[in-house]
């Protein structure tokens, strides 16, 4: 397992939000009803003034600015230095929640603020311990979350296809549900150590280059697929034969194949073109 | 011939083989090398009939000079022959492996002029992917009966996981449809390998550079229904493989009737529901902590085909439930048909904040409509748990009205 900072929580990428006047929204509420800016490090943040401020994480309710006329709750700003000491913090007493953490951020859900609010302020109290506290609704929700982008991350070590391009770099395209292009990019970087390669998240726009040595980052605004090797063709047909005949006709089962490789992932699937 | 045609006679003779595993060990990519592995496998697509494709499952060649009654590949079968180069195979490895199509090799073959011949070129494949193209994927590699120990031991420190196949439950059934394969030539490098696995593991304690010898151990597999063994029989042989032989993995393979041959039994179907009772008795063997006498008994040596084998027991052991959710131990846990490994593990870590309510079952995953007849949440029953047998298995089967009846899936755990 890679060692995450604060910084790997950071590289999502998150729609700008506009920025607001702070007077403008930042008003006396009487309840315990918080807002952040929407970025991964606004909650962090949050969650750390919230905590910090000595609030009730059980009264407390956390939840995205969305800067309409009548929205209720104090405006937290995010403060970077609070969230890193949060995030250092959490790695102390719970690292197994920190993991935690990283992959509920790659689910990029935005209603469950609340949620993760009382999740970290229960990893202070039990340590690594709160993601045994399944019965509890909130620890549920987190750490299913969580587990779901986890999933959707293993198998997509596996459904992911290079395609060798003209200049003999490689290219791998996909739309996964979750934002899980950093741990993806890492699995490659080791076990493809000696090509250079892109992965492109077509959906967020964001890619992946490995050039050998390192790893790096970004988004793409155009993207046109380049033109593919000569060697390419010969090869995915060999896969697509080879696929053809490794299934037992006698034992054909489409439904357990689609439970088990649901048909959102077969449009990148060298095996599933022409089907 | 053209390479495309090799891989579609090659690939189809090898599909019966059902391990497709690439778990079982975790290793780094090789300096300047492509490949490594990872400890719980990875599965990179799923062919038509559902089953995962996580290595490249092919055969050397299929040109065999024995006859075993059940094989596709049988010398006395006229289907097309075909047969690769080491160098063919090492190509088509790494053109699949660079575009994430695979997890590595599984290479098998069928016995041409001798099992050493046989062998010696599957290990040559192996040892020029390790050496020549620093390869550090995952590779299996099937062992020839009746090669020599020699052959063995360079299979083992090339590959990940090796293995010998049993092919059938007894050997007075290999007698009569594989005839030239004898108990003996598949047992002798079954210990082989055990005792070679055995020294590396004390070797690799004194130093980390020691070589590892299939890291991943190994495994059989064995065809299900070509003849006319017992589940009991079956479950013996496969606890005597785990606790005296020290295998990772028994693959049970439904006999699909590939030949006409007066030996073999005629079958509107591959046993398949049959096959998946056997790979849920395995697990139980193997993480339940059951025994093959308490799945089944000489009085009734098959598994049911109604219930799994666990609720099966289950409905035969009354006198063990209720059993109390808050207080029970992990192996009792185990027991109560519904509750998993990970739902049991996942009761002992919740329970320490807070007695678990019947709504906290749910939350933890337990299949309640099993469960919810075995068990008391802090005392209290969800159901009478004193039903008359019969009743009860009548409530297993039916439901109970409160929720919808889901038509029964078969999932095939082994080959998932």
């Amino acid at each position: 397992m890679p060692r995450i900072t604060l910084h790997n929580l950071l590289i999502p990428i998150v729609p700008n939000v506009p920025t607001v006047p702070f007077s403008k929204i930042h008003r006396r509420t009487p309840m315990n009803k918080f807002l952040y800016d929407g970025t991964p490090e606004g909650l962090v943040s949050a969650i750390a003034s919230i905590l910090d401020g000595g609030g009730d994480p059980a009264q407390a309710h956390l939840a995205v600015r969305q800067d309409t006329l009548f929205e209720e709750g104090l405006f937290l700003r995010t403060d970077p230095a609070a969230a890193e000491a949060l995030f250092q913090r959490l790695r102390q007493g719970a690292p197994d929640a920190v993991y935690t953490l990283w992959y509920f951020m790659m689910a990029e859900v935005d209603d469950l603020e609340t949620s993760l609010l009382r999740y970290i302020a229960l990893a202070f109290e039990h340590g690594d311990r709160v993601n045994g506290y399944l019965t509890h609704a909130d620890v549920k929700a987190i750490v299913a979350t969580a587990r779901k982008a986890g999933r959707e991350l293993h198998r997509m070590k596996g459904l992911l296809r290079f395609e060798q391009l003209r200049d003999g770099t490689w290219l791998a395209r996909m739309e996964p549900d979750h934002n899980i292009i950093q741990p993806l990019a890492q699995h490659f970087s080791k076990r493809l150590r000696g090509q250079t390669w892109f992965i492109y998240d077509v959906r967020r726009r964001s890619a992946a280059h490995w050039n050998g040595r390192d790893l790096s980052f970004g988004t793409l605004e155009q993207f046109t697929r380049p033109e593919l090797s000569e060697e390419e063709k010969a090869v995915r047909q060999m896969w697509q034969s080879f696929f053809k005949t490794i299934a037992i006709p006698e034992r054909k089962n489409p439904r357990l194949q689609k439970s088990n490789m649901p048909a959102k992932y077969w449009k990148y699937l060298t095996e599933k073109q022409g089907e | 011939m053209e390479l495309q045609e090799k891989i579609t006679i090659l690939s189809g003779a090898a599909r019966y083989d059902a391990s497709c595993a690439s778990s079982g060990c975790s290793s780094d990519t090789p300096r300047r090398g492509t490949g490594n592995t990872s400890q719980g496998g990875i599965c990179h697509s799923w062919a038509d009939d559902g089953r995962c494709i996580s290595l490249l499952k092919i055969l050397l060649s299929n040109d065999c000079r024995y006859d075993c009654a059940y094989c596709v590949n049988r010398s006395s079968n006229p289907v097309p022959r075909a047969s690769f180069t080491a160098r063919e195979v090492v190509d088509l490895t790494m053109d699949f492996y660079r575009r994430n199509y695979i997890e590595g090799l599984f290479l098998s073959s069928a016995v041409n002029v001798s099992p050493d011949h046989t062998m010696e070129a599957m290990v040559r494949v192996a040892e020029i992917l390790r050496n020549e193209e620093r390869f550090g994927g995952y590779i299996h590699l099937k062992i020839i009966p009746g090669s020599s120990p020699e052959l063995v031991r360079r299979a083992g420190l090339a590959a990940d996981r090796i293995s010998v196949n049993i092919e059938l439950p007894s050997s007075e059934s290999l007698r009569r449809l594989a005839p030239q394969k004898s108990k003996e030539a598949i047992l002798a490098p079954m210990k082989l390998i055990g005792a070679e696995a055995g020294v590396s593991l004390v070797e690799r304690r004194k130093s980390r550079k020691a070589p590892r010898f299939a890291p991943a151990g190994q495994s059989t597999q064995m065809i299900i229904g070509a003849s006319p063994e017992t589940d009991l029989q079956i479950l013996r042989l496969s606890q005597g493989l785990y606790q005296r032989m020290n295998l990772k993995r028994v693959y049970y393979s439904a006999f699909v009737p590939v030949n006409d041959d007066n030996r073999l039994p005629v079958l509107a179907a591959p046993p398949l529901l049959r096959e998946h009772r056997l790979y849920q008795a395995d697990w139980l063997l193997r993480f339940y902590g059951f025994s093959a006498e308490e799945i089944l008994s000489d009085d009734a040596p098959n598994l049911d085909e109604s219930f799994d084998p666990k609720t099966a027991w289950a409905l035969r052991n009354p006198g063990f439930f209720p059993v109390e959710v808050n207080r029970a131990d992990y192996a009792t846990l185990l027991r109560v048909p519904g509750i998993g490994v990970t739902s049991a593990r996942r009761i002992i870590a919740a329970r320490r904040f807070a007695p678990i309510s019947p709504e906290g079952m749910k939350k933890i995953g337990v299949v309640m409509k099993r469960a919810k007849y075995f068990i008391t949440c802090s005392g209290r029953p969800f159901e009478r748990t004193d039903q008359q047998p019969a009743r009860l298995r009548q409530s297993l089967l039916l439901g109970d009205g409160t929720e919808a009846k889901v038509p029964r899936q078969l999932v095939l755990p082994g080959l998932g």
